[in-house]
């Protein structure tokens, strides 16, 4: 059988400096309109010494998909690489998702009919929609498929300190072991959120 | 009390202005609810909602959609409807106000149900364009139902009021299981058509509410949040169950509503659109109300 990577985000709290780049990056990429953002940093314990860390927060690309399963339409779909996607075509932008998240990951543009919720829109990792692979439907509606040209999702890509990484799980583990290693395995053992993305794997 | 409604209506007004900058839900608090989330202490409500939408509501509605008819289809096999001679003489008993204000809220019910049905099912039909429709329909038809449920309210409140005639009514599950024509003691209104009266108008007003808070989803409302300790994310996985939940017993009751006017009481549902009763239907189906309309001189 074949082993599929499983494609996971990783965002190192000691070394995210809360600069926003990957958020901007990400709005700018794929020409997100505003009150959209599919990206967001986040800080928590502002101003407590010691306690004091930012992390990088969207779409985590759940193992379990809360998302999916909540959907009455059943517009996502998981891609044997583990990135959740969704079909705007179909949505319905009830907010279900948002509800059964526990990331605050899909957002909702305000285009319906008398200011009805639009289709959903959130992080697709930089591999688009289910439209053609790089059409300008795709890209009109998903934003880039950099996945599909070999590139690295443009958040990872542009992090300047390196803190928000994205790859298979085995690539990121390893880096994330490493970095543990480094530190005399001080800080954060476990990278946020991963306890709720990832738990089967 | 105007002064709170001016306010919760500008507040749920300048919600979708407030959107970016003073987001409710992925603003400042986006953290605490991701921390929360499913954690000991927390309110498990997305755990819960997951959960319960995955695998339950769908079904349920499914289930009401096809066992409520059901039940009544092999009643009127059975046991049949009750008809009633309507050459006899009649009394106006709902005036053209009455009758405006059921049928706004009848044709905002018509409306409001089978969309519904169409979004729990939105997989069924597809999902798109027809689902969307659907949804924005569902939304719209909302306004002129919540435009006469207070009226509606006020203007039957005193005969749905519960006495001792609806326990005896609810013994022989008004008189509907047998074929004979005996007096069943009720009012203006029977046991049954005042649980529907309740199950509409505050049920009515839950949906009213709940579909309100996920259709503007990012709001600000402080008191809400004070009075129920819930962060707004959680308000809106609350609303969403309760939102569904409540469908089923709006939707069974509905259909009964339907069903008893339309068929198991023959001719019924014409003194809802001429406001005349007939008289041997009030007789037998309301004796209660029969004898104070007889000493009136009513009939």
């Amino acid at each position: 059988m074949m082993d599929y990577a499983r494609m996971k985000f990783y965002c190192d709290e000691s070394r995210c400096i809360e600069c926003d780049g990957c958020s901007v990056a990400c709005a700018e990429a794929h020409e997100l309109p505003v009150g959209i953002s599919r990206r967001k940093v986040v800080t928590i314990n502002e101003g407590i010494p010691g306690k004091e860390m930012s992390t990088s927060i969207a779409c985590m690309h759940c193992t379990d998909a809360p998302c999916q399963q909540v959907c009455p339409v059943d517009c996502f779909y998981i891609r044997e690489d583990g990135i959740v996607l969704h079909d705007k075509n179909k949505c319905i932008g009830c907010g279900y998702c948002l509800y059964a998240c526990p990331f605050g990951a899909p957002q909702f543009p305000r285009d319906g009919a008398f200011g009805a919720k639009g289709a959903m829109d959130k992080c697709t990792m930089c591999a688009g929609g289910p439209l053609e692979t790089n059409s300008v439907h795709e890209r009109e509606l998903y934003g880039q498929n950099r996945i599909a040209e070999g590139k690295v999702p443009v958040c990872a890509a542009m992090c300047s300190t390196k803190a928000l990484l994205v790859g298979d799980a085995e690539s990121v583990s390893n880096v994330f072991r490493a970095r543990v290693m480094a530190r005399g395995g001080k800080g954060i053992n476990s990278p946020y959120g991963w306890d709720k993305a990832y738990k089967n794997q | 009390m105007r002064k709170y409604l001016v306010m919760f209506i500008a507040l749920l007004g300048l919600a979708s202005v407030a959107y970016a900058a003073d987001s409710q839900i992925w603003g400042e608090m986006r953290i605490q609810n991701i921390l929360g989330y499913g954690k000991e202490g927390s309110s498990h409500l997305g755990v819960w909602f997951t959960m319960l939408q995955h695998k339950y509501f769908a079904w349920i509605f499914l289930g009401v959609l096809i066992g409520v008819p059901g039940a009544f289809y092999i009643h009127y096999r059975i046991i049949g409807p009750k008809v009633f001679p309507h050459s006899a003489k009649k009394y106006y008993a709902f005036n053209l106000y009455n009758r405006i204000i059921h049928q706004v809220a009848a044709v905002s019910f018509l409306v409001i149900i089978p969309t519904g049905f169409i979004i729990v099912f939105g997989d069924f039909f597809g999902g798109g364009t027809l689902v969307r429709m659907a949804k924005n329909l569902h939304g719209f038809f909302t306004i002129p139902f919540t435009i006469v449920v207070i009226p509606m309210a006020l203007m039957w409140l005193k005969e749905a009021l519960f006495n001792m005639d609806d326990i005896k009514w609810f013994m022989i599950l008004g008189g509907y299981l047998s074929k004979e024509k005996k007096p069943i003691l009720a009012g203006k209104f029977n046991a049954g058509q005042k649980m529907w009266y309740w199950v509409a108008i505050l049920g009515g007003i839950t949906m009213i509410l709940s579909g309100s808070f996920m259709f503007f989803l990012d709001f600000k409302m402080q008191m809400l949040h004070d009075l129920t300790g819930l962060s707004q994310i959680d308000l809106l996985r609350a609303a969403a169950i309760i939102h569904n939940v409540m469908g089923f017993a709006v939707l069974a009751l509905f259909i009964t509503h339907v069903y008893m006017s339309m068929f198991a009481i023959k001719g019924a549902v014409h003194s809802i659109i001429t406001g005349y009763v007939e008289e041997e239907e009030v007789k037998i189906l309301h004796s209660t109300w029969y004898k104070k309309l007889k000493d009136q001189g009513k009939f």
